[in-house]
């Protein structure tokens, strides 16, 4: 159970609520059994479809319902149904669904269900040769992208809608464009620069588009920019220094690494406790080390370093360990 | 509040867990019974009270919720086999020195059935596939002394699609980096096959590390909440790694005994004030082990079962936790 409040009541309202409850477990226990003895009797009619669809309402995370609600349509019902029938039967579970996950946005059965209706969506209503046999899946893959976005309006953290959201974005009928996604991605990020997982599948749609050569490396540069607006909107916010962190890799690039330094260091200077730029000032000046040990001033970095990790002993108590096993790396 | 744990409270907790027949809750949460006897057992066993619940009868639970037509378990009786419950009923069958209860042959098939053509597990036949599902096959496998039967380079092979430039892993390829869905499963089932080469483990502490709170809780990702449970998935990893140095092991300790119902009823919660349940009462407590908390059972956080039982069996693999205080009372 998480994020249930415990609520204090009296003996009397515990008693009387119990009270109450006996019926609704009775109610529910008489569904249950049901269910469980259709099933067990290989029972695919309609009625115990609708069995199901009652008892997955109350209770969305029975997985054995949902998997013999599927094996009802795939045993029972699709048999005896035309492709447009099929159609709507799907369509009607995802909106179903819809509306279970609005109040259960966490359920992985939920999700998994949606992904079993699209998976199965047949060819029509055309045939291919007259008419688009691909028209139903487009229909249903693009109104599954929005409802994502839906989702992702109501917790922009909800790690069940963003691996959904890949999967949906993977799997689509007719392919969005990746610079929608990173379009996506910086709406997300503006509303809100916490949000790490937005920045995260930045990473991710940033990489591939500069692997296929569709958006210039060098451009990275701007990337950059856009990150100070965040760095010093809060900075101690982690998402961004991590983000940030990404960014600059293994510090290949000296020019780069300067440059940054210099800018963390600005904003250090305004902001003289900010942990997180002291943290990466650390990790980036030993990557001047690491890859550029022959043209930068190793005495007066590796000064830098320990100066900055005895300041983060004092500002970051809790991680000081780590701190010190740095610093002892950097003395041999 | 509390300054230590109130294991007398805890254990008649998880002993009354059962015989809550009257409660709504208990039914609705019937496709979990399984799984919440292995928690609930595996607090008992850390807190070192192992015969708090009558063997005979859990034995009795556990293969009466055995899916014949599938060759898995279920978590309830009627239920359909699942990945999940079924690695919950060997843990079970295993901390009860009762294996030979199992018909190990077919529950491996059951599970070596379940991987797809990526290396990744699915939980069922019906496919929902990702990581936790990855690691409970390399854990029952081994558990089973069965390890030899998996193809491992495909196992790994999905898992080291899941790590992310932070040092995470995410519970499925491109998926942000998660404490427990992603980085417990995956770095735990990498320990159990050998291949922890595959972890970036400076980058992957640090990560772990910044999890910690300031009011000593840990979170699970960036910027999010802190949660009892995390107290192990983070911990555990960190004890794979041999950093729970790292964090303010003072402070988590102090959070966790603070998620504590101090009155008669016991357990544990996800955070102070909130309703407690027997899935945070066993990471709570298991997190409290690793931090070597006085009086409890070392906890192996590769398997999250009793160290001692998986020493006993051959499979103690290289992890440090803190080192087991004594009370100060």
């Amino acid at each position: 159970m998480h994020g249930v409040k415990r609520v204090r009541e009296s003996p009397e309202a515990a008693a009387a609520k119990k009270l109450r409850e006996q019926s609704k477990i009775k109610e529910y226990l008489a569904l249950n059994d049901d269910v469980l003895a259709k099933k067990a009797s290989n029972d695919w009619s309609r009625e115990a479809f609708n069995l199901t669809t009652r008892i997955l309402q109350i209770n969305p995370e029975f997985y054995t319902a949902w998997n013999y609600r599927r094996n009802i349509l795939l045993q029972g019902i699709f048999p005896g149904s035309s492709p447009k029938e099929i159609n709507d039967l799907l369509t009607d579970d995802l909106s179903m669904t819809t509306a279970s996950l609005k109040m259960h946005p966490k359920v992985y059965w939920i999700w998994n269900h949606r992904r079993w209706c699209l998976e199965n969506v047949p060819d029509g209503p055309g045939t291919g040769t007259e008419g688009d046999a691909n028209g139903w899946r487009k229909t249903n893959w693009d109104r599954e992208l929005f409802v994502v976005d839906k989702m992702l309006d109501a917790d922009s953290r909800n790690f069940h809608a963003w691996s959904y959201r890949r999967y949906v974005l993977a799997r689509m009928p007719v392919a969005r464009p990746e610079t929608a996604e990173l379009t996506y991605t910086t709406r997300k990020i503006e509303s809100n620069f916490s949000n790490f997982s937005a920045w995260h599948q930045r990473t991710k749609i940033l990489s591939s588009l500069w692997g296929s050569g569709k958006l210039d490396y060098s451009k990275s540069k701007e990337e950059g920019k856009s990150l100070r607006n965040a760095m010093y909107t809060d900075p101690n916010d982690q998402s961004v220094w991590i983000y940030h962190r990404w960014l600059m890799g293994a510090g290949a690039d000296k020019d780069v690494l300067d440059r940054e330094i210099a800018i963390i260091q600005e904003l250090l200077d305004e902001q003289p406790d900010s942990k997180w730029c002291m943290e990466s000032l650390v990790h980036y000046k030993q990557l001047l080390l690491k890859n550029h040990s022959s043209s930068v001033d190793a005495a007066t970095i590796t000064n830098d370093c320990r100066r900055l990790l005895g300041d983060l002993r004092v500002l970051d108590p809790a991680r000081r360990r780590r701190y010190e096993e740095i610093e002892k790396q950097l003395l041999c | 509040m509390s300054t230590e744990l109130l294991v007398p409270l805890h254990v008649s907790y998880i002993q009354n867990l059962g015989k809550s027949t009257d409660d709504l809750t208990y039914h609705l949460t019937a496709h979990l019974r399984l799984n919440a006897i292995y928690w609930g057992l595996t607090a008992l066993f850390t807190m070192d009270y192992p015969e708090a619940l009558d063997k005979e009868d859990v034995i009795r639970f556990v293969e009466s919720c055995w899916d014949e037509q599938a060759g898995g378990f279920g978590a309830h009786p009627g239920h359909d086999a699942h990945i999940h419950p079924t690695l919950s009923a060997i843990q079970i069958l295993v901390m009860y020195d009762a294996l030979d209860r199992l018909d190990v042959p077919r529950v491996v098939k059951f599970i070596l059935s379940l991987q797809q053509p990526s290396g990744v597990f699915a939980g069922d036949s019906f496919g929902e596939t990702d990581t936790r599902f990855s690691y409970i096959a390399v854990n029952a496998l081994s558990l089973l002394g069965c390890l030899d039967q998996l193809d491992k380079d495909r196992t790994v092979d999905y898992i080291k699609q899941c790590r992310n430039f932070d040092g995470g892993f995410g519970s499925s390829i491109g998926a942000e980096s998660h404490a427990a869905q992603g980085v417990f499963v995956c770095v735990a089932a990498l320990t159990i096959l050998d291949r922890l080469d595959e972890v970036d483990r400076e980058t992957l502490a640090w990560w772990l590390a910044e999890r910690q709170l300031p009011n000593g809780g840990l979170n699970g990702r960036p910027e999010k909440l802190e949660d009892v449970c995390y107290s192990f998935w983070v911990l555990s990893a960190l004890a794979i790694l041999e950093k729970v140095s790292w964090i303010d092991s003072e402070k988590l300790t102090s959070f966790i005994l603070s998620a504590q119902k101090d009155t008669e009823k016991g357990g544990i919660a996800d955070r102070p004030g909130d309703m407690v349940d027997v899935f945070h009462t066993q990471f709570g407590v298991a997190g409290l082990s690793i931090l070597g908390y006085p009086g409890l059972v070392d906890l192996d956080p590769v398997y999250c079962m009793p160290a001692p039982i998986i020493e006993a069996k051959g499979l103690r693999k290289a992890w440090k936790g803190l080192e087991r205080r004594v009370a100060t009372t």
